[in-house]
């Protein structure tokens, strides 16, 4: 449980995400879906309740904890005064990555994200997707056993989410655990196996992909536990042009 | 439309009073500050009036007057300040830009300084009335004036934001005004002291007669031309403000219209090849923090500023105290234990530097030691060489070589201690500092008492706990020389000491606090 003052951001969320899921967390605008993710990682530290990953609580171990998560926060600044190459080795360092491990990966990275060319430039000059990509590449680096991805997919162009879906699907087909949240219900239905559906900090709904949908799909589903359409009246005005 | 301009300019004033108290105390005391320079201003332009010598009165108006639209144009160039009245806000709008321009104008006659100039120039209307014609032309060339200094304002305000729109020229910028400030601090002491009784006049009137035909200083010298009976010349000063102001709404209408259909720009990228520092330092979290600190201390115009201001800080107190009598032979000891103070106070807020991008070492677990150790690295590099050298050039100049260890000990006293505190306060009491990219003159948003106390604790805390290491010098020159070098150990002592303690504790602190630390980088 988080709260802000007398503001209650989440309350009572209560997930069982299983090793090797793919795990998506859907929900409306200021739904306590970033603040749930940083109490799961460790960047923000919750009123109440409890984290753990593979059995380690990540608020009473966290430096055992922090080393099997890795992280892509939403809206947080990079270090990016350093070049793309530097910052996957600032990351790969902190993380405790040898020099050679740090280098060769990096170089990796590099390439299946497609951010060769953009390596020697200062991240402060990329654009939104590209840093993105490079923030999903340090997320990555040090091949934790979950990935807590916020907002992944927001800015990032379609070849490259294709892309990085793949080498998530991968990651977790070799047993790697995906936590994201995301607006793209479709991308969610397709990619994730587990979704998660937050309105004002509890979970109204979760399970496997099937079980939340049921016969409809995921986008009428959350709409309709979001609080349904409101249907827009009195728009005539726009239909008749002034000019 | 004009008038919706000006009401968003009084709309937006009136609620910067609507954020928090501080900033209000802020924007009050900006208000107080403004209104008690238009006080003084007024007194003086009213008290002129009394006065005889019409032909000094006019050539201190137009110099004064020249400086003064000169610093309208010249200020926003170099501080480049935030536009919330930028051209390109309207763009979309599919207003005619001659609207555009004049509502934009219109409504920069809203604001503190537009007060201050209005308010002056009032009172120099009274400082002329000595006759009808002469308080006409007055008048007109008043409210020339005023128009002429908004314009200025406009266009460069504009002009900085247009051409200063990439994020590397307008860091440029922010650290050339910091040095072109700091450099003329001491040009304009050197001025004050320059025998004003002897030649001060003559170079009055000279400037006078130069600055009167030009479009800075015409329209503050015709009010005296008007009163010395000298109307053809007043006239034709009269023509030359009224060209002036059309030239500049001729260039700022051309720069709304620029401006309109121009989006930002962007440079293109440089490249930086290889790892560089990181590939040269330990292959450690410490190693890699150090290098990514080393890098950022030569990126990052913030820290431009910090180390811009370590060299001129002594020159800024050297010059008073020779001036005001001080033996230069000791002088020559003071520089070198300055720089140490401020370049070991550089880094007591760095964490808050770099704002939400810590969220890296807060998310990996990066041990304290680890980050503290590799923040200190680069302020190292620069201050053992600092110490050494510096030392050794202070005590040749200074003629004895005597006092070269107590040199070294209270130069490594107070810039040890200063960076055992720092260590300690940059990550138990961050407070918000300026953001990343950001103009180095641009204030943070939300600031606290706390601030105010962390900067005097880290600044006084090297001194106090130096200050045996001083004395040792001070014992060492004027009693016995056999302090020199009590005063060398105390001062490696106690500096390592205070290093050893400031980066545990901080260190502790750094592990602990994470995420709040992260959270006062998000308040920020």
């Amino acid at each position: 449980m988080k709260k802000f003052g007398p503001n209650t951001a989440v309350a009572g969320i209560d997930l069982q995400v299983r090793a090797g899921s793919f795990y998506g967390i859907v929900g409306p605008n200021g739904a306590g879906k970033t603040t749930t993710l940083s109490m799961i990682t460790g960047l923000l530290r919750p009123n109440a309740g409890s984290i753990h990953v593979h059995g380690i609580d990540v608020w009473a171990k966290p430096v055992q904890a922090k080393r099997l998560i890795g992280v892509l926060p939403d809206r947080l600044r990079l270090f990016d005064r350093l070049t793309g190459a530097q910052l996957l080795y600032y990351s790969g360092t902190l993380r405790g990555l040898d020099n050679r491990a740090v280098r060769e990966r990096s170089a990796d990275l590099a390439a299946a994200f497609g951010l060769e060319d953009a390596l020697n430039r200062l991240v402060a000059d990329y654009s939104a997707g590209m840093t993105k990509k490079i923030a999903l590449a340090c997320a990555m680096i040090h091949s934790p056993r979950v990935l807590v991805l916020d907002e992944p997919f927001e800015s990032v162009d379609p070849v490259s989410a294709v892309n990085v879906t793949e080498i998530l699907q991968k990651y977790v087909a070799s047993g790697g655990t995906v936590l994201l949240s995301s607006h793209g219900m479709d991308l969610i239905q397709r990619v994730c196996d587990h979704v998660a559906i937050i309105v004002q900090g509890t979970v109204l709904a979760s399970g496997t992909i099937a079980d939340v949908r049921g016969t409809s799909t995921l986008e009428e589903r959350f709409i309709e536990l979001a609080g349904g359409r409101t249907v827009a009246e009195g728009m005539e005005w726009l239909h008749s042009f002034s000019d | 439309m004009v008038a919706q301009l000006l009401g968003l300019k009084i709309r937006l004033l009136g609620n910067a009073f609507r954020r928090s108290p501080w900033q209000v105390v802020g924007i009050l005391v900006g208000l107080a500050y403004g209104l008690g320079i238009a006080g003084g201003l007024v007194a003086v332009l009213v008290s002129a009036r009394f006065v005889e010598d019409v032909t000094l009165i006019r050539d201190v108006c137009t110099v004064a007057g020249a400086v003064v639209l000169l610093g309208f144009f010249l200020v926003p160039l170099l501080v480049g300040i935030d536009d919330t009245m930028d051209p390109r806000n309207f763009a979309l709008l599919g207003m005619p830009t001659r609207t555009i321009a004049g509502g934009l104008l219109v409504s920069s006659f809203v604001g503190v300084p537009a007060l201050v100039l209005g308010l002056a120039l009032l009172a120099s209307v009274v400082t002329w009335s000595r006759g009808v014609l002469v308080t006409l032309f007055a008048l007109v060339a008043a409210a020339l004036l005023f128009v002429t200094c908004m314009l200025a304002t406009r266009v460069s305000t504009s002009l900085a934001a247009f051409l200063l729109s990439t994020r590397r020229s307008r860091e440029f910028s922010g650290a050339t005004g910091v040095l072109v400030l700091l450099i003329g601090a001491p040009v304009a002491f050197l001025l004050l002291n320059v025998e004003w009784s002897r030649y001060g006049l003559d170079l009055l009137g000279g400037l006078s007669a130069i600055l009167g035909w030009t479009p800075l200083g015409a329209a503050w010298a015709v009010p005296g031309d008007a009163v010395a009976g000298a109307w053809g010349s007043a006239l034709l000063r009269l023509l030359l403000a009224g060209v002036t102001v059309g030239l500049l709404w001729l260039a700022w209408v051309a720069l709304v219209a620029r401006m309109l259909v121009t989006p930002g720009r962007e440079a293109a990228a440089k490249h930086y090849a290889g790892l560089s520092w990181f590939g040269r330092l330990p292959h450690t979290p410490a190693g890699a923090i150090a290098a990514r600190s080393i890098t950022s201390w030569g990126r990052d115009s913030r820290y431009w500023v910090s180390l811009i201001m370590i060299p001129v800080v002594p020159i800024l107190v050297y010059l008073p105290l020779t001036i005001a009598g001080v033996p230069e032979h000791y002088l020559t000891l003071l520089p070198v234990p300055l720089m140490c103070l401020f370049l070991g106070w550089t880094i007591h807020n760095d964490v808050a530097y770099d704002s939400t991008a810590i969220w890296l070492h807060v998310a990996s677990g990066t041990r304290g030691v680890a980050d503290r150790v590799g923040r200190l690295i680069p302020t190292l590099v620069v201050g053992i060489p600092l110490i050494g050298l510096g030392s050794a050039l202070s005590v040749f100049f200074y003629g004895d070589w005597g006092p070269l260890p107590a040199m070294l000990g209270v130069s490594t006293c107070i810039f040890l201690t200063g960076l055992g505190f720092s260590s300690y306060t940059s990550a138990r009491f961050p407070y918000p500092a300026t953001k990343p990219g950001d103009s180095p003159f641009a204030q943070p948003q939300a600031s606290d008492t706390g601030s105010a106390i962390v900067q005097s604790l880290t600044f006084t805390g090297a001194i106090v706990l130096s200050s045996p290491a001083i004395l040792g010098l001070l014992l060492g020159i004027f009693v016995d020389p056999y302090w020199f070098m009590q005063s060398l150990y105390y001062g490696v002592g106690m500096g390592l000491l205070a290093l050893v303690i400031g980066v545990w504790r901080g260190a502790r602190a750094f592990e602990r606090r994470g995420p709040e630390i992260l959270a006062s980088a998000l308040r920020a």
